[in-house]
């Protein structure tokens, strides 16, 4: 890590410590979800994120917004609000969402217009390891690849869902999944009915 | 002999024009299933709206109404089509919780605009069965939305003004237009 580097990271820590004196002691009238110990893997994907690239973060976002030059002072006044879990400042193009998984299809959306319009920015999504299980961030990843949309998606994996352990709740065995898939692509039947025109009477 | 009275038929034509109306806005986009190719009675009145506004979803509802609140953050006024009211609530999730949402969150500083069209399915002269003949009109309706409003078309008189509306408004809310199937062959 550069000093530039370590003087963000000490940065970061403080902001949080902060904050979770500030909840301590009772101002904050809403949950909150404190970062640490990630801030060297987060340094390094926010030097590729253009201040003018879209994030999309989730409960836990205080590192991605600082991140992304959101101002310290604005973010503590947001959190001290109660808005910690929908940090959103759509002047820095910063949108997170209480819900699990709930903003990856809007990133994708954003990333469809963006490539539509021929803009430069991207955008960048956050996601747990427990929603980067589910079914919404697997069809938002197919369908970006396939359609070259300009998203990247940022797993974060600590290993746990609020307490519940990401692998013990899936399942932790290796074997490989039994899938029979059959080409069927001839079909003189429309998708219903008959292909004949019906009078019913 | 007596002479047979033909019924005008307007429900579906004033789909088709308020469609056309909405397709004049080069920031709409439609989207949906059986937008790009044929399969239900809403591909019909798509037929004038140009291929470059047209964009056929794979079938995940769910990702498809983040991707038109994504679209709208972007700029554009997204037309989320669903063929049946039934297949609508498989998007509750982002409709509730971020659509509706948002604009709280943010304190009224994002507005995302997005129409969404669904029809309650036909039942005559096949009754297509309970999981796609539902109308949660009144459910939608008691759910206390504060920026999306639920508009069912009951009559071809609505149609037009309704869609109207649903892009011009100052207001910045989103509607979703409810249609019924079998009126396309009886008002």
């Amino acid at each position: 890590m550069t000093k530039e580097d370590l003087a963000i990271k000490e940065g970061l820590i403080k902001f949080e410590d902060e904050i979770a004196e500030i909840f301590t002691a009772g101002k904050v009238p809403a949950p909150i979800h404190l970062s640490d110990n990630n801030e060297d893997q987060l340094i390094e994907i926010f030097k590729k994120v253009d201040k003018k690239d879209w994030v999309f973060s989730t409960h836990r976002s205080h590192y991605h917004a600082l991140l992304h030059g959101i101002s310290k002072e604005w973010l503590r006044e947001e959190i001290i609000r109660g808005n910690s879990i929908t940090v959103c400042n759509p002047e820095h193009h910063f949108y997170s969402s209480g819900i699990v998984g709930g903003a990856t299809p809007i990133a994708l959306g954003v990333a469809m217009g963006l490539k539509r319009d021929g803009a430069k920015e991207h955008v960048w999504v956050f996601v747990g390891d427990m929603a980067a299980e589910g079914g919404v961030y697997h069809e938002a990843v197919s369908y970006a690849a396939k359609n070259d949309l300009p998203i990247t998606f940022v797993v974060e994996d600590n290993g746990i869902s609020t307490n519940t352990p990401t692998k013990k709740a899936w399942g932790e065995s290796t074997s490989a999944p039994r899938i029979i898939r059959y080409e069927h692509k001839k079909t003189k039947y429309p998708h219903y009915g008959s292909g004949k025109w019906v009078t019913f009477g | 002999m007596e002479k047979m009275e033909k019924k005008e038929l307007k429900y579906k034509n004033e789909l088709t024009r308020a469609t056309d109306y909405l397709a004049k806005n080069p920031k709409t986009i439609f989207l949906g299933q059986s937008v790009v190719y044929p399969g239900n009675s809403i591909f019909k009145t798509l037929e004038n709206v140009p291929a470059n506004q047209k964009i056929e979803m794979p079938v995940f509802e769910e990702t498809q109404m983040g991707m038109c609140i994504g679209l709208a953050l972007a700029g554009y006024i997204p037309v989320s089509i669903y063929p049946r009211f039934n297949f609508l609530l498989l998007a509750m999730n982002q409709l509730v919780n971020h659509l509706d949402k948002l604009p709280v969150i943010t304190r009224g500083k994002v507005r995302p605009r997005v129409i969404i069209r669904t029809a309650i399915g036909s039942e005559r002269p096949l009754f297509p069965g309970v999981q796609h003949s539902g109308d949660y009109t009144d459910a939608f309706k008691a759910l206390g939305l504060t920026n999306i409003d639920i508009v069912r078309l009951d009559e071809p008189d609505q149609i037009f003004v309704a869609y109207k509306k649903a892009l011009e408004r100052a207001d910045g809310k989103s509607t979703v237009l409810i249609e019924y199937g079998d009126y396309y062959n009886e008002k």
